[in-house]
């Protein structure tokens, strides 16, 4: 049975294997080892940190009980984040938290749904400009990450910030992947407008 | 060279070709690209947002993330785990020791069957012997008892009790127990008044 150390260098198909077969210290592993990813996609979903722990934690929670019904043929990143982002979703959708829509919901297909769908700015956001008096680079991305709209800041993280494939990120999120394209294109389209003054 | 100048999609399309290593953008475009200062600029942009995005560091819970994750997560072994734990010490480390203790189980198993399918051939006398072991216990027994009354309450007492109706015996047992259990829910009472005070 391999220790601590040994587990460190595992596959996370053996470590999942042995936390299927009730070993603690693969359980600890798999926290171990996702623990800041996980946290740090709900925490810019959520922008709250206390928050942002206590729904990794129920992420951690809801995927290790039920470790029995992970399936081999995905990978188990995939399925965690896969949890995660719908937790932060969940989240978003009950507290009405979200941010700004430059255009609506891409889903929409009137006048009139892309108006109901517009996101709306919250009170005290700041401006293009009061990121350029920060004069830092990340914590400007950081702000414009949390102006987009959820379902494009969880692409454009697991892309960019996970480096996960186009392909991936459909699987994790269950979007076509010309919807995961769309919204990625979009996301870089509108960090790039956020950020202009910032690099000027 | 191509005459106008890259989309946004297509800004986007080379971006992730170049992520890729790969080249789908139309070729009149990619011409257009290698001498249009513009659209060189435009995808300089979208690449240094792409890699500042990914020199994002990662966020870190508070300490202790791991331990409240675990406090809430049912660690379950299943019964083919922990079979396999139970019997796995027991296994040896080499093979040529696996296989003889293989043989060796295959032997003591053969063994026992064959004694038990031998023992129930001679039930008459599994049964003839076992009654006498039954009668033996059961000699003993009455002897160890009889010393015992013998001993706490002496031959006269004993005799007494062998005049007394069975009826009068449960009468002074049930006293006994009722008398019992008194004095020690009477001791118990005791001890526990003793420490609230102490």
């Amino acid at each position: 049975m391999p220790n601590s150390d040994e587990l460190g260098t595992l596959p996370d198909a053996d470590v999942v294997r042995l936390a299927q077969l009730g070993r603690e210290s693969a359980f600890r592993e798999l926290v171990r080892r996702y623990e800041r990813p996980v946290f740090s996609l709900v925490f810019r979903m959520v922008r709250d940190r206390e928050t942002a722990e206590d729904l990794a934690q129920d992420t951690f929670v809801k995927v290790l009980n039920h470790i029995d019904r992970y399936s081999p043929d995905f990978k188990f990143s995939s399925w965690l984040f896969k949890i995660a982002n719908n937790v932060a979703i969940d989240w978003l959708r009950r507290r009405r938290l979200d941010t700004v829509s430059m255009d609506g919901s891409p889903h929409a297909s009137t006048a009139s749904e892309i108006e109901a769908s517009a996101l709306e700015l919250e009170a005290d956001q700041e401006t293009a400009l009061e990121e350029l008096e920060s004069r830092e680079l990340g914590a400007a991305i950081e702000q414009a990450i949390a102006k987009l709209r959820p379902e494009y800041r969880a692409c454009i993280m697991l892309r960019h910030v996970e480096d996960r494939s186009y392909e991936e990120i459909a699987a994790t999120l269950d979007l076509p992947l010309g919807t995961v394209k769309t919204y990625i294109h979009r996301a870089r389209h509108e960090l790039r407008k956020a950020l202009e003054p910032a690099r000027s | 060279m191509h005459d106008r100048h890259l989309t946004a999609d297509e800004i986007q399309q080379q971006l992730d070709d170049e992520l890729a290593g790969v080249a789908t953008l139309a070729p009149a475009l990619q011409a257009h690209l290698r001498d249009c200062l513009d659209c060189q600029g435009e995808v300089a942009q979208a690449e240094a947002l792409v890699m500042a995005l990914a020199a994002s560091p990662d966020f870190a819970p508070s300490a202790g993330f791991a331990d409240r994750v675990m406090r809430d997560v049912q660690v379950f072994e299943p019964w083919y785990a922990a079979l396999d734990r139970t019997f796995s010490p027991f296994v040896p480390a080499s093979w040529p020791a696996r296989i003889a203790a293989g043989v060796a189980a295959l032997i003591g198993s053969g063994a026992t069957v064959a004694g038990s399918w031998w023992a129930l051939q001679r039930a008459d006398i599994a049964v003839f012997l076992a009654s006498i072991g039954l009668d033996e216990v059961r000699t003993q027994l009455l002897a160890a008892g009889h010393d015992l009354s013998t001993a706490v309450l002496g031959p006269g007492g004993v005799n007494t009790l062998r005049t007394v109706s069975v009826e009068s015996m449960a009468i002074w047992t049930g006293a006994f127990v009722i008398a019992a259990g008194l004095g020690l829910v009477g001791i118990r009472a005791m001890a526990t008044a003793a420490d609230r005070s102490s």
